[in-house]
């Protein structure tokens, strides 16, 4: 399948994220020439252990079950301290249910529209907790059609962003978005690109997501 | 959900169940190999204690993975009346990482088995399966080839067909007049009431090898 880079927003220092900027970064995906498509969302929901007698130190703290609309009848598990990542039929959603071992949490959307841009789609999409529109951050998928090998891809996806970064620079925004490759090795991944590699990714970028918030309070 | 029924036959009379099986399913038989790992929740992991099993199918070269919930019977003075068990079935494949995701997750080995067989996959008022296989455990942990079966001479054959909460009776019904075409040979009642093996499989089981099941028994 075809490769794809997951982006997130980083605001500049003592800024935050607001629907301004996603005005302004659909604006740049147009002004590139962009065609606009359709709607996508994704999904993750964090999943925490429910403990009979309180005390539970040897169980992970939680883990993330992903939604992608790439995949829609699979559903994603990743408990990423220990770098594992899960590709299960949607039904695991149900048999987690049935076990009452974890229980979901929170439950984070990402949201937007999708765009054709010659071989590459882009998709740009709002992050929202689940029924609320509390913007959390902006997400950027970058999908390059024709190749599927990470590394034989690398050139030509830094050239796009190099295209873009600069297309973006004109309207001065207070941020910019920032490609954080995750250690796809440690996962068990290799270099031709599956939906687990996009789940990895939404993990990476829902960690950095919580530290910029947490490095703001 | 599904419906089933379990009982058990004299190695010596499988030929005979097979011949029978195949004139009444029209359809092959296919062989069947399975790895069945059945976990256990870890102390006060979960609201209440849980059990999963993980099936590994190795008659395919790559070997796939299947996580199983099975829930509880079916209660109530209907379900009692009926003939077959009516419980909860939910599955979902998996990647082949799964069993490490579910010791990470806090579930414990309880124990492992290996089935081998065959099984039927057919229509009869209903889409039913019928399996026949020798229960072998492992000395070794996920020794599969060097498995010993738990009950030497005796075979499991196991009789199940999806239902829903709209269908189980029909589909109660047909597994019931199927079964009634296997009694010459075995017994099959709901599962955790075991029957033995019946007086009548001995002849039936020479009647049928003498003329390849054309005889109506």
């Amino acid at each position: 399948m075809p490769l794809k880079w997951v982006l997130h927003w980083q605001p500049n220092a003592g800024t935050t994220v607001n629907s301004q900027i996603i005005n302004e970064v659909t604006q740049v995906v147009e002004s590139i020439n962009g065609i606009k498509e359709g709607r996508w969302k994704a999904t993750i929901t964090f999943y925490k252990p429910l403990l009979r007698a309180g005390f539970g130190g040897e169980y992970p703290r939680d883990f993330l079950g992903i939604a992608l609309p790439e995949q829609p009848n699979k559903y994603y598990l990743i408990i990423r301290p220990l770098r594992i990542v899960l590709e299960a039929d949607s039904t695991i959603t149900m048999i987690m249910e049935k076990l009452q071992s974890y229980k979901q949490r929170v439950s984070l959307n990402f949201e937007g529209f999708q765009y054709q841009l010659g071989d590459f789609q882009l998709r740009v999409g709002k992050v929202l907790p689940n029924q609320s529109e509390n913007l959390r951050g902006i997400v950027m998928e970058v999908e390059y059609l024709p190749i599927s090998s990470m590394e034989k891809a690398r050139q030509i996806m830094e050239e796009f962003m190099t295209i873009w970064d600069q297309a973006v620079l004109k309207r001065a925004l207070p941020g910019h978005f920032v490609h954080m490759e995750p250690n796809f090795g440690e996962f068990g991944l290799g270099d031709q690109y599956t939906s687990q590699h996009t789940a990895v990714q939404y993990a990476a970028v829902m960690a950095q997501l919580i530290a910029t918030v947490q490095g703001r309070n | 959900m599904e419906c089933v029924v379990q009982g058990i036959i004299e190695t010596q009379h499988v030929e005979a169940l097979e011949i029978l099986l195949q004139g009444l399913c029209g359809v092959r038989r296919e062989p069947l190999k399975v790895h069945e790992i059945c976990l256990k929740s870890g102390p006060n992991l979960g609201a209440v204690p849980s059990e999963v099993r993980l099936i590994c199918n190795l008659e395919q070269t790559e070997p796939t993975w299947t996580v199983r919930f099975v829930g509880g019977a079916m209660r109530g003075a209907g379900a009692e009346q009926l003939s077959v068990l009516v419980r909860t079935v939910i599955e979902s494949k998996a990647s082949k990482n799964v069993l490490r995701l579910f010791y990470a997750l806090g579930y414990k080995l309880d124990h492992e088995l290996l089935r081998v067989g065959f099984a039927f996959h057919f229509q009869r008022g209903t889409q039913m399966t019928v399996t026949v296989s020798s229960v072998n455990k492992m000395p070794q942990l996920h020794n599969t080839d060097e498995a010993v079966p738990v009950t030497p001479g005796i075979q499991l054959v196991e009789v199940t067909a999806p239902a829903s909460s709209e269908t189980y009776t029909e589909v109660a019904s047909a597994v019931s007049s199927f079964c009634e075409y296997l009694a010459p040979l075995l017994h099959l009642s709901k599962p955790g009431i075991s029957t033995g093996v019946v007086p009548t499989a001995a002849a039936a089981a020479a009647s049928l090898m003498s003329d390849g099941g054309g005889t109506t028994l």
